[in-house]
């Protein structure tokens, strides 16, 4: 595919919302998972989690605006402005029709839901404030970033479980080539640390329990992993075109050049086994990019931390890259702050290009008895020196959704 | 004494604290004759929203989006003391 550039960063996470800071959190695997603090979550299955807890520092949205808004939206907002600072992009110089937004996310906006529908039962229909409507719903982080700025080009919103952001950005990217929009802020947030929210992720049995060890208790690819943990965040990223890039001379993190996606078909929750279809995506993303398995240095993994997620996804990657599968660090980095679901893409990209840029791979934590079906290297704990000229990330959501997406250094 | 002589009645008052309470919007926004949409950037959800709110405070019968006929601060002012609010 035709080359699409990024070339702005904007994270809010529980490993900070400042780049630097939240790279160096990454890379020397300190955890922010934590007990759940929000409400009472004691009699959950699984109650730990990552939190954002710098978003009010980093935030100028107006206190008459975060009344109307869940914090998935609030999230959205602060990363899309960081996002466009980052990339020195002044919109009111922009043509606003021809400015694009791609986002994801798994869930929407509960926190604001949740405590609405509580009032319509207890109070009737004049205790929910109208807002619920509009707060709630996966696309109003959307709607929101793009009242704030005025932007009025082609935009879309991916559901696709953990694969929203990845999928959100793969299709960004493809809209640029078809020279739909200028420029699109893409990524995902994700705000599932809510009592009702919380409940649907539990039930879907891919939480770890062990909740008395919230720093390692989401492990990757270990014999005793027993699930990940969730956490709240938000990744926008800005993507142009090469001709608008050399136009404005703009730095370029890195380039996305492949994007493969397909479906397993097999279980409302868990991944094929066998790994096959996810193999397929990573073959269409790297066909996309026209790259040789062996030209791959680094693949950021979906990581699950469940029994089936894991040996799949290690399969896939032993049924693409052959014997060249155990010269490439695999890195599941976001067990550092929980698993983002419907964000967790948007934050692997940008863990990614801050991986090429420091040319480092960043470590898989809490990976300390090796599964015999997991034999890649994993960049157990500690990370790793390395030049990357060409990524690869995987990110699957719930039921077999697989999306791959292949980034190239500048 | 209307909003206009400056000098703002109890009713006046009262519903400047709950646009405060509800909308954010500080008492001294609410100049004389201020549009809700274009002076005080009110949308129509709000507008719902301090519908309820007027209707429970003042414990008068407000029908759904009977609140949209009124155009500025001084409309649903006037609308409320039709109705026996105090």
């Amino acid at each position: 595919m035709e080359k699409i550039a990024i070339t702005g960063l904007g994270i809010v996470s529980p490993s900070g919302l400042d780049k630097r800071k939240f790279w160096a959190n990454v890379s020397h695997g300190r955890s922010a998972v934590e007990k759940i603090t929000r409400f009472d979550a004691s009699l959950y299955a699984s109650h730990i989690a990552g939190h954002v807890h710098e978003l009010d520092a980093y935030s100028n949205v107006s206190s008459r605006l975060l009344k109307k808004i869940d914090l998935f939206s609030h999230m959205a907002l602060v990363a899309s402005e960081l996002s466009l600072q980052d990339a020195k992009i002044d919109l009111t110089k922009e043509n606003l029709e021809r400015v694009g937004i791609f986002m994801g996310n798994a869930i929407g906006g509960w926190l604001y839901a949740e405590t609405e529908l509580r009032d319509l039962y207890l109070e009737g229909r004049e205790g929910v404030s109208p807002f619920m409507a509009s707060a709630w719903f996966p696309a109003a982080p959307q709607g929101q970033v793009s009242i704030h700025y005025g932007i009025k080009g082609y935009s879309k919103t991916i559901v696709s479980d953990r694969a929203s952001s990845l999928m959100a950005i793969g299709y960004a990217a493809k809209n640029l080539i078809r020279d739909r929009n200028d420029f699109i802020l893409a990524g995902g947030m994700e705000a599932p640390v809510t009592p009702y929210a919380l409940l649907c992720c539990n039930t879907s049995g891919m939480l770890t329990h062990n909740n008395a060890n919230p720093h390692t208790a989401y492990k990757p690819f270990d014999k005793n992993r027993d699930g990940f943990a969730i956490a709240e965040g938000a990744g926008i990223l800005i993507l142009e075109g090469q001709d608008r890039v050399k136009k404005r001379n703009a730095h370029v993190y890195a380039n996305i050049i492949g994007f493969g996606t397909t479906t397993d078909a097999v279980n409302r929750i868990e991944p094929a086994v066998d790994g096959v279809q996810l193999a397929k995506a990573i073959r269409m993303a790297l066909d996309d990019a026209q790259l040789d398995p062996s030209q791959i240095d680094y693949i950021c993994a979906d990581g699950a931390a469940t029994q089936i997620g894991d040996v799949s996804e290690t399969r896939a990657i032993k049924q693409v890259f052959n014997s060249h599968s155990k010269k490439i660090p695999v890195t599941a980095p976001k067990a550092v702050f929980g698993n983002m679901l419907g964000a967790c893409g948007a934050l692997d990209v940008a863990m990614t290009i801050l991986a090429m840029e420091h040319s480092m791979v960043p470590p898989t934590i809490n990976l300390t008895t090796p599964d015999p079906e997991c034999d890649l290297d994993y960049c157990a704990n500690k990370a790793q020196s390395k030049n990357i000229k060409n990524a690869l990330i995987i990110n699957r959501g719930r039921g077999g959704i697989n999306a791959v997406l292949v980034l190239q250094k500048t | 004494m209307s909003i206009d002589n400056k000098t703002s009645t109890d009713l006046e008052n009262k519903v400047k604290d709950i646009f405060q309470k509800v909308l954010d919007i500080k008492p001294e926004e609410i100049v004389p004759g201020a549009k809700l949409d274009e002076s005080l950037g009110i949308d129509s959800t709000e507008l719902v929203e301090i519908s309820v709110v007027l209707k429970k405070t003042f414990n008068v019968p407000l029908a759904d989006n009977e609140i949209k006929k009124s155009h500025s601060f001084n409309d649903i002012v006037a609308m409320l003391k039709s109705k026996g609010a105090n």
